[in-house]
C-alpha cells in the first residue's frame, strides 16, 4: 500500500512542476485525440443501417456482441505493445527498484507494483481506444448507466491478464536465461512491438472508411472466435445493454482476472533473483584496442559510430528502420498513385517512386539524427564548452557521422528499388545522385536547426527535457527541409513540364535530362551544405559560450 | 615573485537576483594547491564554473595565467582542465575511447596521449576497466576515468570539484600523489572538497567559503593559529557558524 500511495502522490505532484504539466498535457492531448477519433468512428458505425443489417444477418441477431467484441480488441493489442516494449525497463531498470529491494517489504511487492503501474498505463490507453466505441454501442441500445461502468471492468479484464502474462514470462526468462543474448532479443522484440503498434494505430485510425468497415465486419461477424476474455466481456456488456447481468460471464471474467494476478503473484517471487541476474549479466564486452586518431573531427565521427555500434538498442533501431522502410515500400505508401501513371516512361515513374520513398524515409529519421549535434551531448556539454576545440571542427565531425547514417535510408530505398520495383541501373544511378544531393540539403538544414540556440540549448543539469521545445524543433526541421527542397524540385519540374508540352516525355529525352538533373541536385546540395555549416558553426559558437 | 595564475577581483555571480558567490578576491600562485572549503550550497561549484568559463561573472574580473577571461579564448581553454563532480562520460564509449575523445578536443598528439594515459590508467588501477563500456563503471571508476582524461591533456591550471568523493582509500592515496606530482611540475591546482583531511594533507593554502563569501584563507597552520582552534574542523565550524545569521 505504501508503494501505491507513493505512486499516487507522484501523480498528484505532477501538475505542480512545469515539466510535469507538459508531460500530462501531451499525454492528455494524445489520449483525448485517440478517444475522439474512436468516438467518431463509432458514430459512423451506429448510423450505418446497411452495416448493422449485414451484421445482424451474419451473426444470427448477435451483432451487438460482435461489435462490442470489435471494440474490445484494442485492449490486448495495447497490453501486448506495452508489455513487450516497456516490460524489461520497468521490471529491471527502474530507478526505484534498488530502493524497493532494500526496503522491508515482501519480495514479490516490487514486481506487483510494476504490474499495477503497467496496468494503469495500459488501461488508460486501452480506455481511450475502446471506451468511446463501447459507450456509443451501449448508448445506441439505450443501455442503463451502470452498463457503461461495466464497460470499464471489461476493459481491465481484457488488458490486465495479457499484461500479467507477458510480465511473468519476462521474469521467468530473465531468472533462468539472463545474458546478453536475452537482452538483445528483448530489445529487438520491444522495438518491433513499438513500431508494430504505431503502424497498427496509424493504419486503423487513418484507414479509409470502407476499409475500416470491412475490418468491423470481419471481426464482429464471428464473435465466438474472438479470444475468450474479449468474447466474455462482450457477452457481459451485451447482456447489460438489455438491462440484465450475465452472472456466468461476470464470474468468468472476474475469476480469470484473479487467477492471472495470483499466478503473477507466484512468479513475482522470482523477481528478486531475476533482478540480480539481470544486473550481473552485463552487456557485451568490447575490447576495442584500435587507437583513435587525434583530430577533433575524426574523433567525433568515430565517437558517433562507436555509440551506435556499441549500443545494442541503437543498432536494433537501425534494423527496425530497415524493416519499416521495406514495409512502407511494399504497401506502396504515398506512391500508389505515381505507379499508376502510364503516360511517362517506366524509368521516370520508378525514379519518382524512389525519390518519394527516400523523402519519406528521411523525414522519419532526420529529427533523431539531428539530436546528435547538441541535444544528445547535453550531459557532456560542459566538456565541449571548456575545450579549446573549434566549433567548426566539432560540427564537421558530427555532420560527417550523421551524413554516413543518412546513407542508410538511401541504401534501403535503392534496395527496395532493386527488389520490389525491378528498377534498372540507370534509374538507380540517377536516384542515388539526386538523393545524395538531397541528403546534403538535409545536412545543411540540420546543421542550422540542430544548433539553433533558441531550440537546442542544453539544460544546466544535463538532462534533455521532453516536451514542447522538442516538438517545435522537429516541426521546424521538417518544414525547413521541405522548404529547402522545394525550389529546385519546382524548377526541374517546370522545365520538364515545358519540354513535355512540345513532345512526349520519351525515354531518350529522360536519359538526356538525367545528368543535368543529377548535376543540379548535387550542386544545390553542396551549396546548402556549405551555407548550413557556416550558419551552424556560428550557432554552435554561441552555444559553447559562457552562460 | 611570480604573478598569480588565478587572479580574481570582486568576482561574483547572481542567479535570479540572489548572489551565489560574491566579492571573491583570489590569488593562486603557480604550482600552488589551493583548497576551497564550504558547506553544501556555499558556492564552491559556482566558483569553479566561473573559473572554467562555463559561467559568465555578474561582477568583478577574472584573469587566468595572464589572460583575461572575458575573451573566452581557445588559448586559455587549452591551458585549463576541469574535473566536475559528476563526470561527463558517455555510457556507450569505452574508457579508453573517452580518453581519446577528450585528448583530441585538447589537441594532444597521439604519442603523448598514449604514453600519458597508459601511465595514468595503471597508476589509478584502471587498466582492466579501460576497454569496457563506461555504462558499467562504478561511481569511483567514472571519476577516475575522467581524471585520467583531463590529466592526459596536461593542463597548466587544474580545477577539481570534490575530486576525492566516492574514491576508495587506495585511489584517494593515488589521487593525492598525482596532485602533488602535478603541483611539483608547476601545475596550479584549485580544488573544492568536503574532505578536511585532504585539505590538511596536500593543500598549500585553503579558503573557507560561507554563504557565497570568502570568510578566511591561509595555510592550515595560520588558520588554526588565528582562530585559536585545535583542528581545521573546529576552524571550519567556527567560521561557518559565525557566517550564519
Ligand atoms: N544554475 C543555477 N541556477 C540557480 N541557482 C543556482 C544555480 N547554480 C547554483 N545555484 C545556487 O547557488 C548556490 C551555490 O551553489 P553551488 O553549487 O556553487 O554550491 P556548492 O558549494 O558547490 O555546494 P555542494 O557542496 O553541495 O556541491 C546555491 O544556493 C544554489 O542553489
Ligand atoms: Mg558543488
Amino acid at each position: 500500500m505504501k508503494l501505491l500511495a507513493a505512486d499516487l502522490r507522484v501523480l498528484r505532484n505532477l501538475p505542480t512542476t512545469n515539466l510535469g504539466r507538459r508531460t500530462l498535457l501531451s499525454a492528455a492531448i494524445g489520449i483525448g485525440l485517440l478517444a475522439m477519433l474512436t468516438w467518431w468512428f463509432a458514430q459512423a458505425v451506429v448510423t450505418n443501417p446497411q452495416l448493422l443489417a449485414r451484421l445482424h444477418r451474419e451473426t444470427g441477431g448477435d451483432e451487438l456482441r460482435g461489435l462490442l467484441g470489435y471494440g474490445l480488441m484494442a485492449c490486448p493489442l495495447v497490453a501486448t505493445w506495452l508489455g513487450l516494449a516497456l516490460a524489461q525497463r520497468q521490471l529491471f531498470e527502474g530507478q526505484e527498484l534498488a530502493l524497493w529491494r532494500q526496503a522491508p517489504i515482501a519480495s514479490a511487492r516490487p514486481a506487483m507494483q510494476v504490474l499495477v503501474r503497467a496496468t494503469f498505463l495500459s488501461c488508460c490507453w486501452a480506455a481511450a481506444l475502446a471506451l468511446p466505441f463501447l459507450s456509443a454501442m451501449l448508448q445506441s441500445r439505450q443501455a442503463p448507466a451502470w452498463a457503461h461502468g461495466l464497460a470499464l471492468l471489461t476493459i481491465v479484464g481484457a488488458t490486465a491478464p495479457m499484461l500479467a502474462t507477458l510480465l511473468a514470462v519476462h521474469i521467468v526468462l530473465v531468472r533462468f536465461f539472463a545474458g546478453r543474448w536475452l537482452r538483445l532479443v528483448f530489445a529487438l522484440i520491444g522495438a518491433l512491438a513499438s513500431v508494430g503498434f504505431s503502424t497498427w494505430l496509424l493504419m486503423t485510425m487513418f484507414a479509409r472508411g470502407h476499409e475500416r468497415v470491412q475490418d468491423v465486419v470481419a471481426i464482429a461477424s464471428l464473435p465466438r472466435q474472438l479470444p475468450w476474455t474479449i468474447d466474455t466481456g462482450a457477452a457481459l456488456l451485451a447482456a447489460a445493454a438489455r438491462g440484465t447481468i450475465d452472472i456466468q460471464a461476470l464470474a468468468g471474467l472476474a475469476s480469470w482476472l484473479v487467477i492471472t494476478v495470483l499466478v503473477f503473484r507466484v512468479v513475482a517471487d522470482l523477481h528478486p533473483r531475476a533482478y540480480e541476474r539481470y544486473l550481473t549479466a552485463e552487456p557485451p564486452l568490447w575490447r576495442n584496442h584500435r587507437r583513435w586518431s587525434t583530430s577533433v573531427a575524426s574523433t567525433l565521427r568515430k565517437k558517433e559510430f562507436a555509440q551506435v555500434l556499441q549500443q545494442p538498442g541503437a543498432l536494433i533501431g537501425f534494423l527496425v528502420f530497415g524493416v519499416l522502410v521495406f514495409a512502407l515500400a511494399k504497401e506502396q505508401v504515398m506512391v500508389g498513385g505515381i505507379l499508376k501513371v502510364t503516360r511517362v516512361p517506366r524509368d521516370v515513374t520508378h525514379l519518382a517512386v524512389l525519390l518519394t520513398q527516400w523523402f519519406l524515409a528521411v523525414l522519419l529519421v532526420l529529427y533523431a539524427h539531428m539530436g546528435r549535434l547538441v541535444l544528445a551531448d547535453s550531459a557532456q556539454w560542459a566538456l565541449y564548452a571548456c575545450s579549446p576545440a573549434s566549433a567548426f571542427a566539432i560540427l564537421r565531425g558530427k555532420l560527417t557521422a550523421i551524413f554516413a547514417f543518412m546513407l542508410w535510408p538511401l541504401l534501403l530505398v535503392a534496395l527496395t528499388g532493386v527488389w520490389l520495383l525491378d528498377a534498372n541501373v540507370t534509374t538507380l544511378a540517377v536516384f542515388v545522385g539526386v538523393a545524395l544531393g538531397g541528403t546534403a540539403v538535409a545536412m545543411g538544414v540540420l546543421a542550422v536547426v540542430g544548433t539553433s540556440p533558441a531550440l537546442m540549448r542544453p539544460e544546466d543539469s544535463g538532462h534533455t527535457a521532453q516536451g514542447g521545445k522538442n516538438f517545435l524543433g522537429a516541426l521546424v526541421l521538417v518544414i525547413a527541409f521541405q522548404l529547402a527542397i522545394v525550389p529546385v524540385s519546382l524548377a526541374i519540374w517546370d522545365q520538364l513540364a515545358n519540354e513535355q508540352n512540345h513532345r512526349l516525355l520519351s525515354h531518350g529525352l529522360a536519359l538526356q535530362w538525367a545528368p543535368i538533373v543529377v548535376g543540379i541536385a548535387l550542386a544545390y546540395g553542396g551549396l546548402m551544405l556549405l551555407l548550413g555549416m557556416w550558419l551552424g558553426s556560428r550557432n554552435l559558437r554561441r552555444l559553447l559560450r559562457a552562460k | 615573485m611570480s604573478e598569480p595564475v588565478i587572479l580574481t577581483q570582486g568576482l561574483g555571480r547572481q542567479f535570479a537576483g540572489k548572489w551565489a558567490v560574491q566579492d571573491l578576491d583570489l590569488a593562486v600562485m603557480p604550482g600552488e594547491i589551493y583548497g576551497f572549503l564550504g558547506q553544501n550550497g556555499a558556492g564552491k561549484t559556482t566558483t569553479l564554473r566561473l573559473l572554467t568559463g562555463l559561467l559568465q561573472p555578474s561582477a568583478g574580473t577574472l584573469c587566468i595565467d595572464g589572460l583575461d577571461h572575458r575573451t573566452g579564448s581557445r588559448e586559455l581553454k587549452q591551458r585549463l582542465g576541469f574535473v566536475p563532480d559528476t563526470p561527463p562520460l558517455y555510457d556507450y564509449l569505452t574508457g579508453r575511447q573517452y580518453v581519446a575523445l577528450v585528448a583530441s578536443l585538447w589537441n594532444v598528439p597521439r604519442r603523448e596521449r598514449d604514453d600519458r594515459s597508459d601511465q595514468l590508467l595503471d597508476r589509478l588501477g584502471l587498466a582492466e576497466h579501460a576497454d569496457l563500456l563506461c555504462k558499467g563503471y562504478s561511481h569511483g571508476t567514472r571519476k577516475k576515468i575522467h581524471l585520467v582524461a583531463v590529466l592526459t591533456t596536461a593542463p597548466r591550471v587544474l580545477l577539481l570539484d570534490e575530486p576525492s568523493s566516492g574514491l576508495d582509500p587506495m585511489s584517494n592515496k593515488s589521487l593525492k600523489e598525482l596532485l602533488l606530482a602535478e603541483s611539483a611540475r608547476g601545475t596550479t591546482v584549485f580544488l573544492s572538497t568536503h574532505g578536511l583531511e585532504l585539505a590538511e594533507q596536500i593543500c598549500h593554502r585553503v579558503g573557507i567559503l560561507a554563504r557565497g563569501r570568502l570568510r578566511a584563507q591561509g595555510t592550515v597552520a595560520e588558520l588554526r593559529h588565528q582562530h585559536a582552534e585545535r583542528s581545521l574542523e573546529d576552524v571550519f565550524v567556527a567560521i561557518t557558524q559565525a557566517a550564519t545569521p
